[in-house]
């Protein structure tokens, strides 16, 4: 990179604000996903005028850059594909304020998730979006991906709990989107930008709605000896109108996998389980538990358990958020995928997982969010294998091939990232991807706010990219 | 004619009483063209394109008074043909409709399924999916289960080049690219014409139950909204009636509710043990918060009373001249702005009504005084007044003027109040999906 670059970003932030040397920038080549992309020089900016600052050298020097939070990402969205500078949030992480009686959070985008919730809970409230890495992600992430987690079932994934935004544009320019209001008129600005992947502006500060905690919760184990009899529960549940705050299953590979790292007391002889919760007052909860448990013994659920207590409940889903971690011990590496489907094809649609891992010789894991159906099929590799390797995204691409063909989605909280971009003409006509392109242009005309992502490159067709070959495992949280 | 050979010469209406039906504040199209789907509507467009003809998509006709007054209008696209729903399954709680299906008929075919879409909306015998989307209709069922936005899964829509587009899918769950379809929620027909929507479903619950607690005053009735708020309940709908709305609501159906009184209309529901549950804690809050009396309405009488609170901007409408604005405004600034707009309203010699959304909008309608011969200028005064009482710091509202006499819109800040700090983002957004302003010229905020 241009070392004058590299003074005049110094001169702005101070030394110990920018990296450039290879041993640091290492550190930022990749992220949850199997991507790697070398940047040329990491910043932290504590203030959305530092922000507008750097973005202003950026466009100065032509020099392409992108926002990265804490690096979980499972699509490449915060790695620098084309070079350049990466924006890093992290010293921006304070909660600016708590507003308990309008339900309202502002916060820097570094705050960590699950710090947001532990400032509030003391009033009974919490942040709703949940993600597997919430432990450290930070929420500018959340807002980039529009993530979600398991109990975005009843909760609404990111989108539903931002109110307000504070944008730097790609010419630099800082600028507000909505506010505390629920509602305010013009233009829905912030369900544009929440989701857009880093591709339309960096975000300074946000404005999140806070949930207040329900009286009561169960959480549900239920145990079967085959996986059609657990999708069948699912199915049950969704058709019977019942909406548990999250439902989620693992197969009983995946579970086997979290028991031995996890101890949370799965069962490791069975075909699946579900995990599954219900919220809301004391009576309501009871209903509905005495109604899943009807419908999972139904399903001839070998048993329903119901945690005892928090400990019990804590440790059931300390099992299910490191499931992925789990599958990193056992395995070099994995590729998980993230396609969604409407949820009465679920049956169908496990089965037709595991033929494509028969056809292809491949381990895959299950552990997903069932009750919306949120697939997140994970193929088992050795990146040392590159035969392999090519089977793997032969089968990564043939689950997302049936995920669309039954009226689905490639993504459902991963994000599209660099990783899914030459997939989307599965799903959208030319025309649909011109005029998402028209809009990223209409707000970064150069490209040079996070380039090579959310929209394919034209290289490919339909078909998956191979990813580099990382060099460890990536475990996300 | 060319829209004959887009849309068949029998839907090219251009007789007097066809172009009235379409009129937006006056303004009369010089011709209505039905088409039946998505690929006339383009075709229609781009037409429009090359002759530099302004285009508003309608379907009941009931918003077209809604925003400012179009600075063109050359054709009227009927939408009430393509009234068909597409998809639905209702095992997986998801459907798929055409914009001129009317949510009467909508809701009717979910019922059979017991299942519903949590859009009460006003005129909605006549009202259609694709309007109730574009204006992004009020519903006091937001309390529970937010707006448009939170339940709207994608859609399909015709851009104002002509260009035939999606977003999003029919999934629960998916970020799949841009939202673009949320900018077309309350986009008023100005990006593009919305020709598939679709959503999720929703279970109607077993039981419900109906409360309206009355109060002496304002602030006796938002601390009990308060309570509410910080309670573990969560109602269905939680909405405040100030002394003239409440005599509205309660008009010919509850006489025993008491004339005068400042009302809070709660409804819950669930499986019964809940109902009982929220109705045995609202008692308590009620007492606490010095209710003058706590009612449960009739299996009779509340969805009447409901029905009213969903029509209410159309009650005042069918009984005047009236400017009805909805306000976005913080629970903690309603009981501020509330008296602020007493004030004026008493200052200016208008009456005011008042319903608020206790998750976070105000309507507020003005109305002259009955025989004012300047009733009409007061009522300008009072519009801008509002805009200024809104925009006060310390109260933080976002108001819009929803509906109101075309002539008051003429008047200073129109139907928006001042352009917003991030107009010029939206004039990005409107120039990447309608570049030559086709589309609903001049209704949309700051003129857009």
């Amino acid at each position: 990179m241009n070392p004058q670059l590299i003074r005049e970003l110094v001169a702005l932030l101070g030394s110990k604000a920018v990296l450039f040397q290879p041993e640091d920038l290492m550190l930022y080549e990749y992220d949850g996903s199997v991507e790697l992309g070398s940047p040329k020089c990491i910043v932290f900016p504590t203030s959305a005028r530092e922000v507008s600052e750097v973005v202003r050298l950026a466009n100065r020097y032509e020099v392409p850059l992108l926002g990265r939070g804490a690096g979980t990402g499972l699509s490449g969205g915060a790695i620098a594909r084309d070079g350049g500078i990466i924006v890093a949030f992290s010293r921006m992480n304070r909660i600016l304020e708590i507003d308990e009686a309008n339900l309202r959070a502002v916060v820097q985008p570094g705050v960590v998730n699950l710090d947001l919730t532990r400032a509030v809970e003391h009033l009974g409230l919490y942040f709703a979006p949940d993600p597997s890495s919430q432990k450290a992600c930070t929420i500018g992430g959340n807002v980039s991906e529009n993530s979600g987690g398991p109990h975005t079932l009843a909760n609404g994934v990111t989108t539903n709990h931002v109110t307000g935004m504070e944008l730097v544009l790609p010419t630099g320019e800082i600028v507000r989107i909505g506010g505390k209001n629920m509602e305010t008129s013009g233009y829905d600005l912030n369900g544009l930008f929440v989701g857009s992947e880093g591709t339309l502006a960096l975000v300074t500060e946000i404005t999140v709605r806070l949930t207040r905690k329900a009286e009561a919760v169960k959480t549900l184990l239920a145990v079967y000896e085959t996986i059609d009899d657990a999708t069948g529960s699912v199915f049950d549940i969704t058709v019977r109108a019942i909406t548990p705050a999250a439902c989620e299953m693992l197969d009983g590979f995946t579970l086997r996998a979290v028991e031995d790292y996890v101890h949370a007391g799965f069962p490791k002889d069975c075909a699946a389980v579900l995990l599954i919760e219900v919220e809301g007052l004391i009576e309501a909860v009871e209903a509905q538990a005495t109604e899943i448990m009807e419908v999972c013994r139904k399903n001839h659920a070998r048993e329903v358990r119901v945690a005892r207590d928090d400990r019990e409940r804590a440790l059931l889903w300390k099992g299910r958020k490191e499931a992925f971690g789990a599958l990193g011990r056992i395995s070099p590496m994995y590729y998980v995928q993230d396609g969604v489907i409407p949820r009465t094809r679920l049956p169908e649609t496990l089965r037709r997982i595991a033929e494509i891992s028969r056809k292809y010789d491949l381990q895959i894991g299950n552990i997903f969010h069932a009750g919306d159906g949120n697939l997140h099929p994970l193929i088992l590799f050795d990146e040392r294998d590159r035969a392999q390797f090519a089977r793997v995204v032969a089968a990564g691409t043939e689950i997302m091939q049936h995920c669309v063909a039954v009226g689905g989605a490639l993504t459902g909280e991963h994000g599209i990232g660099m990783e899914k971009n030459e997939l989307m003409s599965l799903i959208f006509s030319p025309e649909d991807l011109a005029l998402m392109a028209r809009v990223r242009s209409a707000f970064n005309p150069a490209g040079r706010l996070n380039p090579g992502k959310v929209l394919p490159l034209g290289k490919a067709c339909g078909e998956i990219r191979i990813p580099h070959i990382p060099v460890a495992a990536t475990t996300p949280a | 004619m060319r829209l004959e050979g887009i849309v068949g010469a029998a839907h090219v209406l251009i007789g007097a009483t066809d172009l009235a039906s379409r009129q937006a504040d006056g303004f009369l199209p010089s011709v209505v063209a039905r088409p039946e789907d998505a690929a006339q509507i383009a075709e229609a467009l781009r037409f429009a394109v090359t002759e530099h003809l302004a285009v508003i998509p309608s379907g009941g006709g009931t918003k077209l008074g809604i925003g400012l007054p179009p600075a063109r209008y050359d054709i009227a696209l009927d939408l009430s043909r393509m009234n068909r729903l597409l998809a639905y399954d209702p095992q997986d709680l998801t459907l798929g409709v055409e914009p001129g299906m009317k949510m009467e008929e909508l809701l009717r075919i979910l019922a059979e399924q017991k299942q519903f879409l949590p859009l009460a909306v006003p005129f909605s015998e006549r009202a259609t999916i694709g309007g109730i989307v574009a204006a992004n209709s009020s519903s006091p069922l937001r309390h529970a289960y937010g707006g448009v936005r939170d339940f709207c899964l994608g859609m399909e829509f015709v851009t104002g080049e002509g260009i035939q587009a999606k977003s999003g899918g029919r999934v629960v769950k998916n970020v799949t690219g841009y939202d673009l379809h949320k900018l077309l929620i309350g986009s008023l027909g100005t990006l593009g014409v919305i020709t598939r929507v679709n959503f999720r479903t929703y279970p109607m619950l077993p039981a419900q139950g109906t409360f309206v607690a009355l109060f002496s005053d304002a602030a006796a009735a938002f601390g009990f909204c308060g309570a509410i708020a910080r309670s573990v309940l969560v109602p269905q709908i939680l909405e405040v009636a100030d002394p003239a709305a409440s005599r509205m609501l309660f008009s010919g159906g509850a006489e025993r509710l008491e004339p005068g009184a400042w009302s809070v209309i709660i409804s819950a529901a669930g499986q019964p043990a809940v109902v009982d549950r929220c109705a045995r804690e609202l008692g308590h809050m009620a007492g606490a918060a010095n209710a003058e009396e706590l009612i449960r309405l009739g299996e009779a009488e509340a969805p009447a009373i409901l029905a009213r609170i969903r029509e209410f901007p159309r009650l005042i409408l069918e009984a005047a001249p009236a400017a009805i604005f909805r306000i976005g405004v913080l629970p903690t600034a309603m009981a501020s702005l509330l008296g602020e707009l007493d004030a004026l309203a008493r200052q200016e010699q208008v009456d005011l009504i008042t319903l608020a959304r206790a998750s976070g909008i105000i309507y507020a309608a003005l109305l002259p005084k009955e025989g004012d011969p300047n009733g009409l200028a007061a009522l300008a005064n009072s519009v801008k007044r509002v805009f200024d009482a809104c925009g006060k710091s310390e109260i933080g509202a976002s108001a819009m003027l929803e509906f109101c006499p075309p002539e008051l819109k003429r008047a200073a800040r129109g139907a928006w109040g001042d352009s917003r700090k991030d107009f010029e983002l939206m004039q990005r957004v409107k120039h990447s999906f309608d570049p030559h302003g086709v589309l609903s010229p001049g209704r949309f905020a700051g003129g857009i």
